[in-house]
């Protein structure tokens, strides 16, 4: 009995502190989400006269729709290109060498940079008058479009910062997958005569496919997180052409004070974000059942 | 266990390796050596690759009102810190012992918490805290890295508490120990390297954030990665303050990695950077 109640007790603040920090703000987002607040009106916070009037809005909004189509775009390139590029690192580093052991630490710096470091370190990188990428154009006689604004490579430059951050992310994750696959799988393979590419293909590949895809979804939902990156490179633009969803709300509650409607768009948003966490979960179960 | 012949570290195979980190950390070093360069060498063309290092960016920071911003950091990324570790710790404990039903949902309800977008919990945060006079303190940014980081601490430390056996505990109370006694005597001094690798993860996110701080502060509680920022301006872009700004501010983070790099991967899943 006493030890039930310490266990009661070793829980309960830290209950109560997540009930008030992230259950009282989520429910106080969606009853703001229903009123047309600004910080401009008084009374608007509490006028609750037409509450879907912000999601009856949303769909006709065209940057609403242009943000989550960016951000469909961003995502879907920035996760294929870490997944692909991570396996590719993660088969080149699994050997086994005190060297390569050391080295893989340093593969990991991108992703443990504090994000507006990386946005500053690609905000140099794409600056035409000090970048070394300009400088070696320069050189070659290669004339570059201005990267970050323009409307043809604003989203590719975020998805190649994005990319260079997270790689470590998807690297880490495969590499662990791959130190689990024991070496008598391919040498049977090998004996068999099958070649290094049969050998990826039918061994290594069906080994590591559940992990391709756990840490792809993982770098899915984190995707929404880009903020640093595109407030520093391109705020958005040029135009709305790399406005994401989680950028637009922060625009409209923190530029033009549309914290009401802002708000109804974030409600959407974490929607959308839940929804895949729990398709993840629901894969994640599915796989402990068949293993 | 005979070595594979697949998988050699052949010469191929490491000069492959050493030429993809360079190339993956050229961005990063480009940076570092900025921070060294006067603001004539950073705007010289071709970039003087040879030159003569100067601490002169790092002196202008260190009487700027950047110095206030990184102890700002300091602050509300150790006091969030600790308070996450004294809320989350007995909880990740209770969670591992408790054996009733709803532990599971009750685990994931806890990590999603951590799982949401942070615009979700600005927009309210802000309002609030304008309202009672948060904004822009160090006390508002302590409560909103302690509430992101105690999911976290939960999740870190509950497989900790699973591989240290119940007999051991039962052994003690059977002897007449009290169960705090056998918390704070027996347990929690098995699991310290598990407790110090969880508040390097929480100190990093707390350092690492951006949105929050940009946010919720202006002034007085501003952090680092802000006041980095704020280097840009229309008068001019400061490079060599930017690029000695920003190398100050990754120099705790790459020392902590180090330090905790195998409990990275659970730390990143069980959550993610904050943007």
């Amino acid at each position: 009995m006493e030890r039930r109640r310490f266990i009661a007790f070793a829980l309960t603040p830290s209950l109560i502190v997540l009930f008030a920090v992230a259950v009282l703000p989520a429910i106080y987002l969606i009853v703001t989400s229903l009123t047309p607040f600004q910080l401009t009106t008084p009374g608007s916070a509490t006028d609750f006269s037409e509450p879907l009037r912000n999601y009856r809005l949303l769909p006709g909004d065209p940057r609403f729709v242009n943000s989550l189509a960016v951000q469909a775009k961003l995502s879907v390139a920035s996760v294929l290109f870490q997944v692909l590029l991570g396996m590719l690192l993660a088969l080149l580093l699994n050997v086994p060498s005190r060297f390569v052991e050391f080295a893989r630490t340093f593969f990991l710096i991108p992703m443990v940079l504090p994000p507006i470091v990386v946005a500053v370190i690609w905000k140099l990188i794409y600056a035409p008058d000090i970048s070394p990428l300009y400088y070696a154009a320069q050189a070659l006689h290669v004339t570059l479009p201005a990267l970050t604004s323009s409307v043809d490579f604003a989203l590719t430059s975020i998805v190649i910062a994005d990319t260079w951050e997270w790689t470590p992310f998807t690297f880490l994750m495969v590499l662990a997958a791959l130190q689990t696959i024991p070496d008598e799988y391919s040498e049977a393979a090998l004996v068999d005569g099958a070649n290094k590419l049969q050998i990826f293909w039918y061994v290594t590949l069906p080994f590591i496919t559940p992990i391709l895809v756990i840490s792809g979804m993982f770098r899915l939902i984190d995707s929404v997180k880009a903020f640093p990156l595109i407030f520093l490179l391109t705020g958005g633009g040029p135009g709305t052409v790399t406005e994401v969803t989680n950028y637009y709300a922060y625009l409209l509650a923190f530029d033009t004070n549309e914290i009401g409607y802002s708000s109804a768009v974030t409600v959407v948003m974490l929607l959308l974000v839940c929804g895949i966490s729990l398709g993840l979960v629901w894969m994640g179960r599915r796989k402990e059942a068949l293993a | 266990m005979s070595e594979s012949s697949l998988r050699k570290a052949t010469p191929g195979r490491l000069v492959a390796i050493t030429v993809t980190l360079l190339i993956l950390l050229s961005p990063f070093l480009w940076l570092l050596q900025m921070s060294f360069k006067t603001n004539d060498e950073i705007l010289q063309f071709p970039p003087p690759l040879i030159f003569t290092p100067t601490l002169q960016n790092y002196i202008s920071l260190w009487h700027s009102a950047f110095s206030a911003s990184f102890v700002n950091s300091l602050l509300s990324a150790s006091l969030s810190t600790t308070l996450a570790l004294l809320f989350g710790v007995p909880a990740a404990y209770a969670l591992s012992r408790w054996a009733g039903r709803g532990k599971h949902a009750l685990s994931f309800a806890i990590l999603v918490t951590r799982m949401a977008p942070p615009i979700a919990f600005t927009i309210p945060f802000f309002l609030f805290y304008r309202w009672i006079g948060l904004l822009d303190t160090i006390t508002g940014l302590v409560l909103v890295y302690t509430s992101f980081n105690l999911p976290l601490v939960i999740w870190m430390m509950q497989p900790f508490f699973d591989t240290i056996p119940v007999s051991l505990e039962e052994a003690a109370l059977v002897d007449g120990a009290r169960t705090r006694t056998v918390f704070t005597k027996i347990v929690l001094p098995m699991v310290t390297p598990g407790i110090a690798a969880t508040a390097i993860l929480c100190f990093l996110y707390a350092w690492n954030d951006f949105f929050f701080a940009l946010i919720l502060t202006r002034t007085n509680a501003r952090t680092a990665p802000v006041a980095v920022v704020n280097f840009m301006n229309y008068e001019g872009w400061e490079w060599g303050k930017i690029a000695a700004g920003g190398s100050l501010v990754m120099a705790p983070v790459l020392i902590f990695s180090l330090a905790v790099r195998r409990y990275l991967v659970s730390g990143l899943t069980a959550g993610a950077v904050k943007g």
